[in-house]
């Protein structure tokens, strides 16, 4: 699919539910997991909550592969900072000014595992949830249909976006336009790269609104649409569940607290 | 009985002084397939967007004169309505795409949603208008992986599927190969049958003798010629007005001179040259001669 939606085709249960379900899902176990006290909360939630999820969704390799490629830089500098600036601590060892605390590892640990289960839910949404469905079911409940129109495109139009800077690129290097080498050079390039882009983009917006209005965009009509996004009194339940579930978990926290 | 009517209508541009169109008077009949030919700058843009109400609801600019399609006034209805009226499809195919879906069939059925016709019709309407264009075996696709020629099929698809009574087209075949050209031509004649009326930009001037029941020369913002195609084709005021013209007119005309034409009127295709230079008939090898 030629967006920049990661949503993976498959056959599955987690695919067939409700956009929202899964929406509302993913909210609730990003609220639990912040709620729920301990170093150890996060990784739970990752292994009995998300992992099988995906396995529901038949997703679970690909999570694993997205969540392991964009979190690794964040995992790998919150150790060295947290263990390296710690404050007061328990040194591991000391090598010169280096001196790595426990304490700051055993907070880089909760740390990573927040992130760990934050980017998890998230990727596990958008791999089994198509954006635009999303949006349909967000606008039956409200959302303006102008707004849901721009995430969509935007999601449609950016890699065509950068399909068409490459374009630029490759017709202004055929015309002999240097655009490897020092610095002063690369500078040089930009304009001519740049310009074509953006004046380009911008004359394009007026012939896509009027493809648009063409279309009756600003119609005043109830809109109706063509993808049927299946919704059962049992799904509506199970969101009004998970969101009370939620809700009583955060109260009692705080009333644990007080 | 005329359905769009056109009465000295002017129009300007906003921060232009020079009037893109002048005084335009134009009567289309219901059903009848008009062309419009012009030069580059002739106003061929501006008249179909004066036609599907972008002028003046979209450009603003000053319109005077009035344009009634189906009895209703432009500049009294709404944009969003007229659209039902007058249906635009133009040259630039991946413009057209709406962008926010991911197959054919969603991006066709994109203006049905936003005018709110139920899912059954929407199925059956959809299936049909791409039945007719030809590409129902494009259906699954992303919008944005067609070729340009069939992004303007679905381009066209998408505003018939609206079952405008007025279909204006601004060169809905640039982009096309000519065995693509002949497909739509024959998609855009089957609407004319139908009963749609089709006003069509076209520099394809012999796709126009074969189709077209009339049209229109525009140059500089005036209609220069009205008539039948093969009375406006060949008119010796396109070659001096630098209009694009069909070789076989031009060729015949050079015969002309020679005496080697010996009829009164010009060929426009290449038919109508075989007959009129006395060729003997023998089947050409594409299959094109008589």
């Amino acid at each position: 699919m030629n967006s920049l939606s990661i949503y993976v085709a498959r056959e599955s249960g987690l695919h067939t539910l409700n956009p929202i379900t899964k929406f509302v899902l993913t909210l609730c176990v990003l609220f639990c997991g912040f709620t729920l006290p301990g170093i150890w909360t996060s990784y739970l939630i990752l292994t009995f909550v998300i992992v099988p999820l995906a396995m529901w969704g038949k997703v679970t390799k690909r999570m694993i592969q997205l969540v392991i490629k964009i979190s690794w830089p964040f995992i790998l500098s919150v150790f060295i900072i947290q263990t390296l600036f710690w404050g007061q601590g328990t040194a591991l060892f000391e090598i010169g000014p280096l001196a790595p605390k426990i304490e700051g590892g055993v907070f880089a640990f909760h740390s990573s595992g927040r992130i760990l289960f934050i980017m998890a839910d998230f990727i596990l949404f958008s791999l089994t949830t198509r954006p635009d469905t999303l949006m349909i079911s967000l606008k039956q409940g409200g959302l303006p249909s102008g707004l849901a129109y721009i995430i969509v495109t935007t999601l449609q139009l950016v890699p065509q976006f950068v399909l068409k800077a490459n374009t630029i690129l490759d017709a202004q290097r055929s015309r002999g336009l240097e655009t490897q080498g020092n610095i002063i050079i690369r500078a040089r390039a930009l304009l001519p790269l740049v310009l074509p882009l953006v004046i380009g983009s911008l004359l394009e917006v007026e012939e896509r609104a009027i493809a648009i209005e063409a279309r009756a965009f600003n119609s005043k009509r109830v809109e109706t649409s063509l993808l049927d996004i299946p919704d059962t009194q049992n799904q509506r339940y199970a969101r009004i569940g998970l969101v009370l579930f939620t809700i009583l978990l955060i109260a009692g926290r705080y009333i644990w607290l007080s | 009985m005329a359905i769009v009517n056109l009465h000295n209508v002017t129009y300007t541009y906003p921060l232009t002084k020079t009037p893109a169109l002048q005084n335009i008077n134009m009567q289309v009949d219901e059903g009848e397939f008009v062309a419009v030919i012009g030069p580059n700058g002739a106003g061929k843009s501006t008249l179909c967007y004066t036609l599907a109400g972008f002028v003046p609801h979209f450009f603003k600019g000053e319109l005077t004169g009035s344009v009634e399609v189906a009895g209703q006034e432009s500049s009294k209805s709404n944009l969003h309505e007229w659209v039902l009226n007058v249906g635009l499809a133009f040259q630039n195919p991946f413009n057209q795409i709406s962008g926010a879906k991911y197959t054919v069939v969603e991006e066709i059925a994109f203006g049905l949603e936003n005018t709110g016709v139920p899912r059954d019709e929407m199925k059956q309407r959809v299936t049909d208008a791409m039945k007719l264009t030809g590409i129902s075996d494009l259906g699954d696709r992303s919008p944005y992986s067609l070729s340009g020629g069939q992004q303007q099929r679905v381009a066209l698809t998408s505003i018939l599927v609206m079952q405008p009574k007025v279909l204006v087209l601004d060169e809905p075949t640039s982009q096309m190969d000519p065995i693509g050209t002949r497909e739509v031509f024959g998609v855009i004649r089957t609407m004319a049958e139908k009963g749609m009326t089709v006003v069509l930009v076209e520099h394809k001037v012999e796709w126009i003798a074969n189709f077209a029941d009339r049209v229109i020369a525009l140059h500089e913002g005036q209609i220069l010629l009205d008539g039948t195609p093969g009375d406006v084709l060949t008119s010796d005021l396109l070659a001096e007005k630098g209009f694009g013209i069909s070789r076989y007119t031009s060729v015949a005309r050079k015969a002309k001179e020679s005496k080697l034409w010996k009829k009164d009127k010009l060929p426009v295709t290449l038919d109508e040259a075989v007959e009129g230079f006395d060729l003997t008939p023998h089947p050409s090898p594409r299959g094109r001669g008589k």
